[in-house]
């Protein structure tokens, strides 16, 4: 740039500046005419009984953006031609009014406005926002999500084409105990600025959350892309629009941090998964959660886990489930608690079922089945084993061995330790074998060891 | 009967022979996969079974290798109870007190409390101890197996917790005859100074002659109908002894 054109780009700023300065303090001698009386108390009544303070405050004029355009511009009188109006109301009053504004302010170039002014004339008036003799510019308006809640802490709705009618009201009080309160509106609703709101049409509600939701992956992209894998998405990409999204289970202005309330995750997947939340809140887990707040035990998203949720009908889910109920029952901290023992991770592991499992989770042949804990212990409707008594259990997990077993008879169940390292009183033979074996086996080879080194010193000693 | 050749006598037949390794080749087998199922978190363990195509191959491996060594056993007694009660065989398997003396005279010999090792018969007691260890312990290990094979089966009649007491008992018993063979039978057969570099005879049939006078004088005595000195068995070159005395 060269140093004339500089010159002249301060010397224009100047001229603005001085300009604004000297307006501000003065307005015209007709205006001043206008305030003369309207600067007096004095009330205009309608005729359902309404009154209108037709005081005028100065002050607002003079800061107002229109304090050049002079009163006559929008009210049409002037000293000399003054005629007495009478009007319904104060609403029929304020939309008469802004029909003025019309004259200057093309409203095709901002689309919602010219949507709401169209569909709902006698409601909406540019005054309501704007406000009138103090009437700003956009920008000075407010500020951040204020800018926003200028419109939408008002009772306006959206159609959506098949015919459901939304509020766009928002709870500023919602929003601001939210855990998102410190971003912007426009943070999540890209499509909208300041300068921009375009209106688009969505074929209902579910649509719009839908389209929503994938601005969450803005920030929460690892999330995001945890939800591909799950099957939610997939039920999702599959055309079902029932299936949940983002703001299903996080809502969506009153957003709240999802760490904080056990219970209240839970009862997120009630909402579509409902038999199985009556299940599982009678079952050792759900009622220690829901009846004693006892928060160590799981919850729907602590076994199917929350984004990227596999379906628990696959093989591989199914062989992950000792490794889930691994998580806590192999835990000491936890389990010290409840007087559980940390052993039936370890026990599974060692006897036929486990082993198996293991081998064929190893060597990736997970189509075969083989028992894991809920085919004993049932996956939704876990009860407690020790509240009953042993004649019942070993009844009910006699019809649990005959899923896999078919010809199993009553004696079959014993041939499961039930969890325990075998002892005395447990499985007193299988602890006197293991035993008897523990003491013979060094025993034998001990013996025959020092009879081969008895031998060969013999043989050294011969020689 | 025996074979006239001076340094070799004949102790076994083919039959013997195959039987032998039949056996030990099934006992093989049975140890891969079976220890491999036992010892089931060691890499080693996890290499076989998946060598094998994973543990449902390694276990149908296994339980075939059972029935394999099963029959043979079964074979094994109904053919020695057969010989020894229609075709008047020696039963000379069968342990007698005098086996238990022998070890203990062969003990105090090495710890030099007494001046010559004990005189065995066709079978001393080392090889007793093995044989009957394979018989008996065979048999239990097939019906601890079966057992484990068919627990349903079994506890249609008899109660479950013989279900864990026969893997306790085939595991543990696996384990022991595992080690018994490979220090016992293997230092008997290969490292023992009296046989290294190895025990031939369970490959040819034959003894020489000069371990026969060693290791089974009594035998030796019946078979030749002589009476041998401790001279004679503690000659160095027995052969050269027994052509002069037979």
């Amino acid at each position: 740039m060269t140093a004339q054109k500089s010159y002249l780009c301060a010397f224009v700023f100047l001229v603005i500046m001085l300009s604004f300065s000297f307006s501000e303090a003065q307005l015209s001698e007709t205006d001043q005419t206008c305030l003369g009386c309207h600067q007096m108390d004095q009330t205009m009544k309608f005729a359902n009984g309404e009154t209108l303070s037709l005081k005028v405050n100065p002050n607002d004029v003079e800061k107002s953006v229109h304090r050049i355009i002079g009163c006559s511009t929008c009210h049409g009188f002037t000293a000399d031609n003054h005629p007495k109006r009478s009007y319904k109301s104060r609403k029929e009053f304020s939309s008469l009014s802004a029909r003025k504004c019309r004259q200057c302010h093309d409203t095709k170039k901002n689309t919602i406005h010219e949507k709401l002014i169209r569909e709902s004339a006698k409601n909406t008036t540019c005054t309501d926002c704007h406000s009138a003799h103090a009437v700003k510019r956009v920008r000075e308006l407010s500020k951040g999500n204020q800018y926003c809640l200028t419109c939408h802490n008002k009772e306006l709705e959206v159609h959506y084409k098949d015919g459901h009618k939304e509020k766009t009201m928002i709870d500023e009080a919602a929003l601001n105990n939210s855990v998102h309160k410190n971003l912007s509106c426009v943070d999540c609703h890209v499509m909208v600025s300041a300068e921009e709101h375009p209106v688009r049409q969505f074929q209902n509600k579910r649509d719009f959350s839908i389209v929503m939701a994938e601005n969450c992956r803005r920030c929460h992209f690892d999330k995001y892309s945890r939800t591909l894998e799950g099957i939610h998405f997939k039920l999702l990409t599959e055309g079902n629009a029932k299936a949940p999204i983002c703001s299903d289970c996080h809502g969506t202005h009153a957003i709240a941090s999802a760490r904080k309330d056990k219970l209240s995750n839970a009862r997120k997947c009630e909402q579509c998964h409902k038999d199985i939340y009556a299940i599982y809140a009678k079952s050792v887990h759900g009622s220690a959660l829901i009846n004693e707040n006892i928060e160590d035990v799981p919850i729907c998203s602590d076994c199917h886990r929350a984004h990227d949720n596999a379906g628990p009908h696959t093989a591989n889910f199914r062989i992950s489930v000792p490794q889930i109920c691994a998580s806590c029952h192999a835990k000491k901290e936890i389990m010290q608690k409840y007087g559980l023992s940390t052993k039936v991770i370890d026990t599974y592991l060692q006897d036929f079922h486990g082993v198996t499992m293991k081998f064929y989770k190893q060597h990736g042949q997970t189509e075969k089945q083989i028992a894991v804990c809920i085919d004993c212990h049932g996956i939704h409707d876990i009860a407690r084993v020790k509240n009953q008594s042993a004649a019942v259990v070993k009844q009910h997990l006699l019809k649990r061995c005959q899923k896999c077993h078919a010809d199993a008879t009553a004696n079959f169940p014993d041939s499961w330790v039930s969890h325990y390292e075998p002892n005395f009183q447990k499985a007193p033979l299988v602890y006197l074998v293991d035993l008897g074996y523990k003491i013979f086996i060094p025993f034998m080879i001990i013996g025959l060891l020092l009879q081969i080194v008895l031998h060969l010193w013999r043989y050294a000693v011969n020689r | 009967m025996y074979t006239a050749n001076r340094e070799y006598i004949k102790r076994f037949g083919p039959a013997r022979l195959i039987e032998h390794w039949l056996n030990a080749g099934t006992f093989i087998m049975l140890v891969i996969t079976g220890l491999a199922q036992k010892f089931h978190g060691y890499e080693i363990s996890q290499w076989i079974i998946m060598i094998f195509g994973g543990i449902d191959t390694t276990r149908l491996v296994h339980r075939y290798c059972g029935m394999a060594l099963t029959i043979l056993t079964l074979q094994h007694i109904l053919v020695a109870s057969f010989g020894i009660l229609f075709k008047k065989w020696q039963p000379s398997m069968v342990i007698h007190l005098k086996d238990f003396r022998d070890a203990i005279d062969n003990i105090r010999y090495y710890l030099g409390l007494s001046e010559q090792p004990a005189r065995c018969d066709r079978y001393d007691y080392k090889q007793k101890f093995e044989y009957w260890g394979v018989v008996v312990g065979g048999m239990l290990m097939a019906a601890t197996g079966l057992a484990l094979w068919f627990p349903t089966m079994v506890t249609r009649l008899l109660p479950g917790q013989l279900i864990p007491v026969s893997k306790a008992l085939h595991s543990n018993e696996a384990l022991l005859a595992f080690l018994v063979i490979v220090t016992w039978h293997i230092y008997n057969a290969i490292f023992s100074p009296e046989v290294l570099p190895l025990d031939t005879v369970i490959f040819t049939g034959k003894i020489s002659r000069e371990r026969m006078i060693h290791e089974h004088p009594l035998e030796y005595e019946r078979m030749f109908g002589v009476k041998l000195t401790q001279h004679h068995e503690d000659d160095e070159e027995a052969g050269k002894v027994s052509s002069t005395t037979s």
